[in-house]
């Protein structure tokens, strides 16, 4: 098979597996007496046919993004972190709390997104020193961490970063600090730059340099890596840094980003959920860098569809939620059983030796 | 007629991948005796029990018992009719204690009731292990007891033991035989596999040799020898037998020259290993390997093999002795070390160490290799021209069937996989060559092959430490042969003087002049 057949594949995969999303999706609908044909024509037209549908997609798309390379580059690296949710709020409050000392412009939204990352990376450095010298599973170790960021991030935006006009949110992010908005009227900035770039970073450094090939070697077979020279420890040092990193951006472009408030609301309501759906993401996009950007943007979509069925089509919220989920489980299934099976989950059928 | 237990008939066992392991093999097992199986690694002996114990159906052939003929579907069925089998590799919860492992299989006793009949079969058998305790914290030799309890609690009256002793300690071997002896008294039988002639002539009554998946012999342990079980383990052919293995094995004056006047380019003092259960597994090993020079190491698997390899890559740790690489100790130094101090290793298991399948041709071209300068650019780029050559230059040298160079290593045949391993590892202009089992399960064009490329590297003047447990193999490239034995060499010598009793013997443990 030449490199580009090998290339199409997964893609083809994907395009199958959506169809039958779709497919399921519409059976739902039908079943519950809803016409599905009006509904997915508003999903798509609405989310993607527009320009501003299609600048609602990729905005929704940007946190997305890092949250899913977050996860990416661990199961790459055979380490299963679900913890970007809680670096991710990290970093979105060290983004707010960077707009407390006067910048200047230029310089205030790279300070910005720097200390967003080291927060971000700060926060996975207990679960990666747990993983890399006793041997925790970093599975239950961020999951512990992500309760701890969740209650450290209410007590943060209720009592340190408080507005104190507005009790239910943080300060604001100064206009200094503030990602410029690429298309007025939505909700689309310069975090998409930052995520695409972080995507095309993130390619490099795995195929394109030794220290990527090492963390691929790692993550595909550690016994063979270790007698190739490639420091185990270091791997999951490296790779939770890069990862912690990520999912901090992610909270920065969201906090920098997002009209109109430019902070983080008390319960976190405006954060809550993208490291998580960030798992999904990376799924869809086959834990590749570069397939993860059309699935952010796919999954982004969706989001912003989902009110416009409800109100076009008239269908209602749970279906449109359920009909989502299929769609989502259809395409992460192949890398979903890939992983588990990885992680030793499910049984390998194993031929006679 | 005799009575009998259980009694197979012309079984044949032929594998999905076509590996013929039983061709009519017949066998009677009855009431109280020990009846020994012997053989190589291959034999058959591991298949037949298999069958037996109703893990495998056979392809051919049925099994009878004195109420007439019986089809296994699983092992339920053959315990159901008095048949269990403890098999090599344990199956135990480690949580668990003995009491819950036993009561694991049997279902529906409670926990009081079988503790009393397990009390009950500890003192009339005197298998002793203490119930209330986490498996995983009792010796190896105590599992084994609870294996055979869990068993022996389903009222069996054929018990299949697989190489019972090789995870025993000498002291832990004369209790087993103590009990086995007790159980015959009882009319009990006893299958009992082993490759170790000493230990078939102590406990056994009856003795069946298979050899290549046939009965090669069957007889009475008081009136036969070592060296007649050794003759049939190995066939009369062995030795200068013609063999499957063809090839000029007369080394070159040249190289015979050299070899005199060289250093030798791997020395082995007083080695010690440890195996991953924390015993020793290569206990004071000696040696030294020449430029120019093929040593090979035969003898049945599990005697320590793995674990020198692995010491000598430096994939295990050292206990103690030492180990001199071109003049360099290989203690504490990483695999990559040892690679560039002039070792190459063509590992046992090549989907463990030798290659990442996901990966493509050209990214395991380079495995191991990627932190050099040919392969490492400025800011630790990754020079993919560079290495889309080298893997080029292997696929044609080596002549590697593959779809391209971004094929996935998966896509290849095992014979392929094997030869990019070779070519990955000699590409790196090594002085020493530790090839472990470097012909396992290919097909004969590809074994072939890298024997006589083995050859050609010696002609060269590299050293080559060649482990195999195929005896053939070993006797055809080796200018000489160690027989390796529960982790120390029983003989070494150079092939052509070896005969086919005393190839035997040294392959079961018997120390040459021991006997």
């Amino acid at each position: 098979m030449s490199r580009l057949g090998q290339g199409l594949r997964p893609l083809v995969e994907s395009l199958i597996a959506g169809l039958i999303g779709l497919g399921v999706g519409a059976l739902i609908m039908w079943a519950w007496g809803y016409n599905p044909w009006p509904a997915y024509r508003v999903l798509f037209q609405e989310s993607f046919g527009s320009t501003y549908g299609l600048a609602g997609a990729l905005a929704n798309a940007t946190p997305l993004i890092l949250t899913a390379l977050a996860f990416a580059i661990g199961a790459r690296a055979g380490l299963f972190i679900i913890g970007a949710e809680g670096m991710m709020y990290m970093g979105a409050l060290a983004a707010v709390a960077a707009s407390l000392p006067r910048l200047p412009a230029g310089l205030h939204p790279l300070v910005s997104l720097a200390l967003a990352a080291l927060a971000g990376l700060l926060w996975g450095l207990i679960p990666a020193l747990l993983r890399a010298f006793r041997g925790v599973h970093e599975v239950i170790s961020t999951i512990m961490f992500n309760w701890l960021a969740h209650f450290l991030a209410f007590y943060l935006v209720a009592n340190v970063l408080v507005d104190p006009v507005r009790a239910e949110k943080t300060i604001s992010v100064a206009r200094t600090a503030r990602l410029p908005l690429l298309l007025r009227g939505t909700d689309l900035s310069l975090g998409i730059g930052v995520a695409v770039g972080c995507a095309l970073l993130a390619y490099l450094w795995l195929w394109h340099t030794v220290s990527g090939y090492e963390v691929r070697a790692a993550g595909a077979n550690p016994e063979a890596a270790r007698y190739a020279g490639v420091a185990p420890r270091a791997t999951v040092l490296g790779v939770f840094a890069v990862a912690g990193a990520l999912a901090g951006l992610a909270g920065a472009v969201e906090a920098m980003g997002r009209p109109p408030t430019y902070a983080v609301y008390s319960g976190l309501t405006n954060l809550a959920g993208f490291g998580f759906d960030g798992i999904g993401v990376a799924m869809i996009g086959r834990n590749h860098p570069l397939g993860i950007l059309p699935a952010a943007v796919f999954y982004g979509g969706l989001q912003a569809g989902a009110r416009l069925m409800q109100m076009w089509a008239k269908v209602p919220f749970e279906v449109v939620r359920a009909v989502q989920g299929v769609i989502v489980l259809a395409l992460a299934l192949p890398e979903l059983l890939r992983i588990l099976r990885r992680l030793g989950l499910l049984r390998r059928v194993r031929r006679h030796a | 007629m005799a009575p009998f237990l259980l009694r197979a008939e012309r079984l044949t066992k032929v594998y999905p991948d076509g590996t013929v392991a039983l061709h009519g093999v017949d066998l009677e097992v009855r009431p109280g005796e020990v009846l020994g199986l012997l053989g190589e690694n291959g034999a058959g002996k591991t298949t037949l029990t298999k069958i037996l114990s109703g893990l495998l159906p056979p392809t051919s052939g049925r099994l009878l018992t004195p109420a007439g003929p019986v089809r296994f579907h699983s092992p339920k069925d053959a315990l159901r009719l008095g048949i269990g089998m403890v098999h090599q590799h344990f199956a135990l919860v480690g949580t668990f204690t003995a009491l819950e492992n036993v009561a694991l299989g049997l279902g529906g006793m409670s926990l009081p009731a079988l503790r009393e009949r397990l009390e009950a079969l500890i003192a009339e058998t005197g298998l002793h292990v203490p119930l209330d305790v986490p498996v995983e914290q009792l010796a190896v030799g105590e599992r084994q007891r609870v294996e055979i309890l869990k068993v022996l609690a389903r009222n069996v009256n054929l018990l299949i033991l697989d190489e019972p002793t090789s995870v025993l300690t000498p002291v832990e071997t004369a209790e087993l035989f103590k009990f086995l002896r007790a159980l015959r008294e009882k009319g009990k039988a006893v299958v009992f596999i082993t490759h170790k002639l000493k230990e078939a002539l102590a406990i056994t009554d009856r003795i069946v040799v298979l050899r290549r998946g046939r009965v090669a012999g069957e007889v009475e342990t008081a009136r036969t020898s070592a060296a007649e079980l050794a003759r049939l383990m190995v066939g009369a052919e062995a030795g200068g037998r013609g063999s499957s293995v063809e090839l000029a094995t007369e080394t070159p004056a040249v190289a015979r020259e050299a070899r005199a006047a060289a250093e030798p380019a791997l020395v082995v003092e007083d080695l010690r290993v440890r195996a991953d259960t924390g015993e020793l597994a290569v206990r004071g090993l000696s040696f030294a390997l020449y430029p120019g020079e093929i040593l090979g190491i035969a003898g049945v698997e599990g005697n320590g093999q793995t674990e020198l390899v692995e010491a000598l890559c430096g994939l295990r740790p050292i206990e103690s002795g030492r180990v001199l690489l071109l003049g360099r100790p290989v203690a504490g130094r990483s695999p990559l070390e040892l690679y560039r101090l002039g070792l190459a290793h063509i590992p046992e298991d090549r989907w463990k160490h030798g290659l990442i399948l996901s990966f493509t041709v050209m990214e395991n071209a380079i495995f191991g290799l990627q932190r050099e300068r040919a392969f490492r650019g400025p800011g630790g780029l990754l020079r993919r021209r560079a290495a889309l050559a080298h893997a080029a230059r292997l696929v044609r040298d080596f002549q590697i069937q593959a779809a391209g160079l971004h094929a996935p290593a998966r896509s290849l045949s095992g014979g392929n996989q094997q030869k990019l391993i070779v070519g990955r590892e000699l590409a790196k202009d090594p002085k020493v060559i530790v090839a472990a089992q470097p012909t396992r399960g290919l097909d004969i064009g590809a074994a072939q092959f890298i024997r006589e490329l083995l050859l050609k590297l010696r002609e060269e003047g590299r050293a080559i430490l060649l482990v195999s447990a195929d005896l053939d193999e070993v006797l055809a490239l080796a200018d000489r042969v160690a027989f390796m034995y529960e982790g120390a060499f029983v003989g070494v010598a150079r092939p052509a003087e070896l005969t086919p009793e005393a190839i035997g013997l040294l392959m079961g443990g018997v120390k040459a002049g021991a006997r």
